[in-house]
């Protein structure tokens, strides 16, 4: 009788002693490291000459296109930096665009995150937000140099207030890619671009598509048709986004999706994905970045396509920018950071962008621009060049990504014809406001 | 005409000799009929691996491919320039380690439910039972911090042994419902031997239990090919990487989805299982079975 | 006979040290299931407290039932609550009942029989990534499905888009559900049918019973344990599913595909709101339990 009465109160002693010790740690290691990365943020200038005598590690993580080749090309150049700079090895990850956004996040709580990230120029903000990326114009003396030798409007969504947590990577905007069997004359305004969608739409074909429904994708044509989404000091959205400009569009699309002359991926999953739709012929047109171009050539050789500027609304034709930028994050220690510095001005170097640029990444440095190999390797550069002068920025600001889903999710629901366009919009309006509330 | 006597025949539908015949062709053809739609997809899976990426898209849609069309481009782009036979290993590796050791854990935690009457047993198997509720995925922020702690993050580790703590539950639970049916005499002939609590656990429960071991053997087995969230959190660098997320590699982006190196990888990659099940399918079904009926 | 041992009592054979031993049993499951399970979930339940931030240095206010209240009153947790108990309330009775029939029928042959179990068994053991793609491909809207239909058997004139809107995308998934889990509970079933003794058919034969008769007297009242069993299990893993929904819609349309894990998924990662899918994964563990709970209460009560 007595033995039974110890070893209930045993096992429950271990259970509570381990649900002790494991709440009891979990918050350490994030205070540990804002204590590192304090003492180092101060003293990096010096260390950097001392440079490298261990060998040293940068985990690089990206989201470059593997059926594109680009991740042959970054595994040369990764070899090429690491032959002229013994003692630092890259170990490059490749994630999805999603997936990079998730394991930051994941890794913002426990510290776990790379030395180098690749990503689209919206994370800047938003992870500047969790604070966790390195304020590179001032830790580093030749911030000012290498941003120099890049353009300046692409470098300048690396900054976050006042100052720069990245640099660019790349850079693109989009243009107007159409099949030359399907579509016999090329539109030039927006509204003669729906009207040929809806000419040429049949049973087998549907005029336009678009991926989805965000602000990477809507945003053009409201610009060009004079309006906005935001107001211009992000305050609110209301009179914007639901203002009578947007709605007008997305009406627009609406009446086209209903009519067969419009759809996408994402507002039917059943449908094509955006390439193999051009590609088969099932769709005749598609606004998209340059890398479309490779993506259709690398797989449908037979496709007849032409590519010119987006076409212009009444207010012009205003682009989005798009792109990527490099950053850096603080929980790297000051050897690493160094490492990691070297590894971005190589890429972002002329010879590193010429060789991306071979496959399909739109260069920001300047000389790589004026290289004679890039411009035989992007014959669509120049059009590229010059709705780069008239593109505009999406809005800079660490909500952003949550806005964009639920620009995507009404404005789907608004096409899908499930709400009319007005009150779909004025419940987007409300919801972003709340957002920018916080 | 009594069919019943005759031994081999399962006496269930049958009344004599001519209605045996069409009732057994109707079996027949709707057996025939349901294996053409559990079936046919996989085919259709194997024969698009085996067309250029080009024409997945085409319309129509083919079954049987045209005899030109047919290439081993795809194979050979995923066998030679890809980590295939990296990814393979590491997720043999993986589902390996986490198929012997849940074995291990749940069968003895099994054993000790099943056998022996000890003060907050019931706590502890209702314990059990409620984890089995939540699946693993919705706590991945809670895990991710103790993965951190204990340094398993882009280690193997950190991915077998988390998995080994989403199938104990269940594997305990199945393993222990097939226990409760061994002959306790058994046991007890163990201890006039002069054995123990282990040689009886060795010698009595581990033989007698295989079936229901085999059969969640194979279920842990899948897992490791079949989780994509947390392999995909853990699991960073090319080194590491697990099939599941190679995969995902391919179909992501809403660029473009190159199903033909998808569906190569995929073939692939379900070797193993249906090689594991075919040595194992023997045993398990019983071992399935025995847990789920109770009396 | 000694009755040392006392409190592990269930043979006389029992010594002192095999307790101890038996603890050494126990311990090594309870020590992974309570650390690396038990653990995250007091977390997650504390966590579904607080607005909780993953930020560098951020503070997590304690915000009380806030989240719950937010769960309650979000209109998409309500979307991915009806599919999935859509989702659940079709694949459940669904596979059982093809299962049933398939073992029934492999019941009654002599030849091919472990041929078919194979086969039909095939769809279980591939992983859902794998057969979540090969559906998308199959029911996408130029895909094979649609082909056989309109072109083939031309039963219908225009294709059907099985993934473009809420309803039809979560029926696709149904039927991906079912058809993946037939050959789990046929070979469950079975098993099940080879324990029902012959001598009640025998009897029943020669009391004159026909085919259906045999079915509904006897077959069904001698597997309902079984029946139970499948019906738990397959509710509690119908709720926990995540793979066919992220991998063939992706909750899209506008989320109107969502099923309660690939919403709190969304709301942790692309929203960063981790008190909220904490809750959500809370609210959802419960109901499961409440379901499960019922069930074998319902189920058991109307035994015999």
């Amino acid at each position: 009788m007595k033995k039974s009465k110890i070893l209930l109160p045993i096992l429950i002693s271990i259970f509570l002693i381990l649900v002790m010790v494991l709440s009891g740690c979990p918050t350490p290691p994030a205070e540990e490291v804002t204590e590192e990365v304090t003492e180092k943020e101060a003293e990096p200038a010096e260390e950097e000459t001392a440079a490298i005598t261990e060998p040293v590690t940068i985990h690089f993580w990206h989201n470059y296109d593997a059926g594109a080749g680009q991740i042959d090309v970054l595994d040369q150049l990764i070899s090429q930096f690491e032959q002229a700079n013994p003692g630092i090895t890259i170990n490059q990850v490749y994630l999805e665009w999603q997936g990079l956004k998730n394991n930051v996040v994941a890794g913002a709580t426990t510290g776990m995150l790379p030395d180098v990230l690749r990503g689209d120029i919206g994370f800047v903000p938003q992870f500047q937000a969790l604070d966790v990326l390195v304020e590179m114009d001032t830790a580093f003396s030749d911030y000012a140099d290498a941003a120099d030798a890049v353009l300046e409007a692409p470098n300048s969504t690396a900054k976050a207030g006042d100052h720069y947590y990245g640099i660019a990577s790349n850079t693109n905007t989009k243009i107007l890619y159409y099949n030359k069997d399907l579509v016999t004359t090329v539109p030039t305004t927006l509204d003669e671009m729906w009207a040929t969608a809806e000419e040429v739409s049949s049973e087998d074909v549907i005029g336009f598509c678009e991926a989805w429904m965000g602000g990477w994708n809507l945003c053009q044509y409201i610009w060009s048709y004079g309006g906005d989404i935001l107001a211009p000091d992000y305050s609110t959205a209301t009179g914007y986004i639901n203002g009578s400009v947007a709605v007008t569009v997305i009406q627009k699309l609406a009446d086209l999706y209903a009519v067969g002359a419009f759809s996408g991926p994402t507002i039917d999953p059943g449908a094509p994905p955006d390439t193999d739709g051009m590609g088969t012929g099932k769709y005749a047109m598609t606004i998209d970045g340059p890398w479309k171009a490779k993506d259709l050539s690398a797989k449908y050789n037979d496709l007849q396509y032409g590519a010119v500027q987006m076409p212009a609304g009444p207010a012009g034709s205003i682009g989005v920018l798009g792109g990527e930028d490099f950053m850096m994050f603080k929980t790297s220690d000051a050897i690493h950071q160094d490492a990691a510095w070297k590894f971005i001005k190589f890429m972002t170097g002329k010879d590193a962008q010429v060789e991306m640029a071979k496959v399909g990444q739109m260069p920001v440095n300047k000389e790589a621009l004026a290289d004679d190999e890039v411009l035989e390797a992007m014959p669509l550069l120049s059009i590229f060049a010059d709705a780069l002068q008239t593109c505009k920025a999406r809005p800079v600001t660490p909500k952003w990504g949550d806005m964009e889903g639920i620009i995507n999710t009404k404005a789907t629901e608004a096409v899908l014809g499930q709400k009319p366009v007005q009150t779909a919009m004025d419940e987007a309006a409300a919801e972003i406001d709340a957002l920018l509330q916080q | 005409m009594n069919m019943l006597k005759k031994p081999g025949i399962k006496p269930i539908f049958i009344k004599n000799k001519r209605i045996l015949s069409s009732h057994i062709l109707i079996r027949y053809l709707l057996l025939l009929l349901g294996l053409t739609v559990m079936v046919t997809p996989m085919i259709y899976m194997i024969t698009s691996s085996f067309r250029p990426n080009s024409l997945t898209f085409a319309y129509p849609p083919k079954i049987i491919p045209d005899a030109s069309e047919l290439t081993v481009e795809n194979y050979l782009y995923i066998l030679f320039k890809q980590n295939f036979s990296k990814y393979m290993l590491n997720t043999l590796y993986v589902a390996g380690a986490a198929t012997i050791l849940p074995a291990i854990i749940s069968s003895m935690l099994a054993y000790c439910i099943s056998r022996f009457r000890f003060p907050g047993r019931n706590i502890i198997y209702g314990t059990i039972i409620t984890t089995m509720l939540i699946p693993g995925l919705a706590m991945l922020v809670p895990q991710f911090e103790l993965a951190v702690k204990f340094k398993l993050v882009d280690n193997l580790w950190g991915v077998i042994l988390f998995y080994t703590a989403w199938v104990t539950p269940f594997s305990t639970f199945l393993i222990k419902g097939f226990i409760d049916n061994i002959p306790r005499e058994l046991d007890e002939a163990m201890y006039m031997d002069g054995g123990t609590v282990f040689t009886i656990y060795r010698k009595v429960i581990l033989p007698m239990a295989s079936p229901s071991i085999a059969a969640v053997s194979i279920f842990n087995f899948l897992f490791a090919f079949e989780e994509l969230g947390w392999s995909q959190t853990i699991l960073r660098t090319d080194q590491v990487r697990t099939l599941p997320v190679a995969i995902t590699q391919f179909f992501q982006a809403h660029n473009r989805t190159d199903w033909g190196y998808v569906f190569a990888m995929t073939c692939l990659s379900m070797i193993p299982v249906i090689i594991l099940y075919l040595l194992l399918q023997k045993y398990f079904i019983s071992g399935l079975s025995s847990g789920a009926i109770k009396e | 006979m000694t009755t040392s041992g006392v409190f592990f009592r269930t043979s006389k054979y029992f010594r002192k040290k095999d307790n101890i031993r038996m603890l050494l049993l126990l311990v090594p499951g309870l020590v992974v299931i309570v650390m690396f399970t038990f653990y995250p979930i007091i977390k997650m339940f504390i966590m579904s407290f607080f607005d909780w931030k993953i930020g560098y240095n951020q503070v997590s206010p304690f915000v009380g039932i806030k989240n719950y209240l937010a769960v309650f009153s979000d209109p998409i947790a309500g979307i991915a609550l009806t599919n999935t108990i859509f989702y659940a309330a079709v694949t459940v009775p669904g596979q059982m009942i093809l299962g049933l029939l398939a073992a029934l029928l492999i019941n009654g042959i002599r030849k091919f029989g472990v041929t078919f179990r194979l086969l039909y068994y095939l769809p279980v053991v591939t992983s859902w990534v794998i057969v979540s793609l090969l559906f998308r491909y199959i029911f996408s809207n130029n895909g094979l499905l649609n082909y056989l239909l309109t072109d083939v058997f031309k039963w219908i004139p225009e294709y059907i888009g099985w993934l473009s809107t809420r309803w039809l995308a979560m029926t696709s998934t149904t039927l991906l559900g079912i058809w993946k889990g037939i050959g789990w509970n046929m070979v469950i079933f079975l098993a099940a049918l080879q324990a029902v003794p012959v001598e009640y058919y025998e009897a029943a034969s020669i009391d004159g019973a026909g085919s259906i008769q045999k079915f509904f007297y006897i077959t069904l009242p001698n597997i309902k344990g079984t029946i139970l069993f499948c019906t738990v299990m397959l509710t509690i893993g119908a709720f926990n599913t995540y793979t066919p929904i992220a991998v063939i819609t992706g909750g899209n349309p506008a989320h109107q595909t969502e099923i309660v894990l690939t919403w709190m998924y969304y709301q942790t990662f692309s929203s960063l709101k981790m008190g909220y899918s904490a809750a959500l994964s809370f609210l959802v563990a419960g109901i499961v339990a409440i379901i499960a709970v019922i069930l074998f209460k319902v189920l058991r009560h109307e035994r015999i």
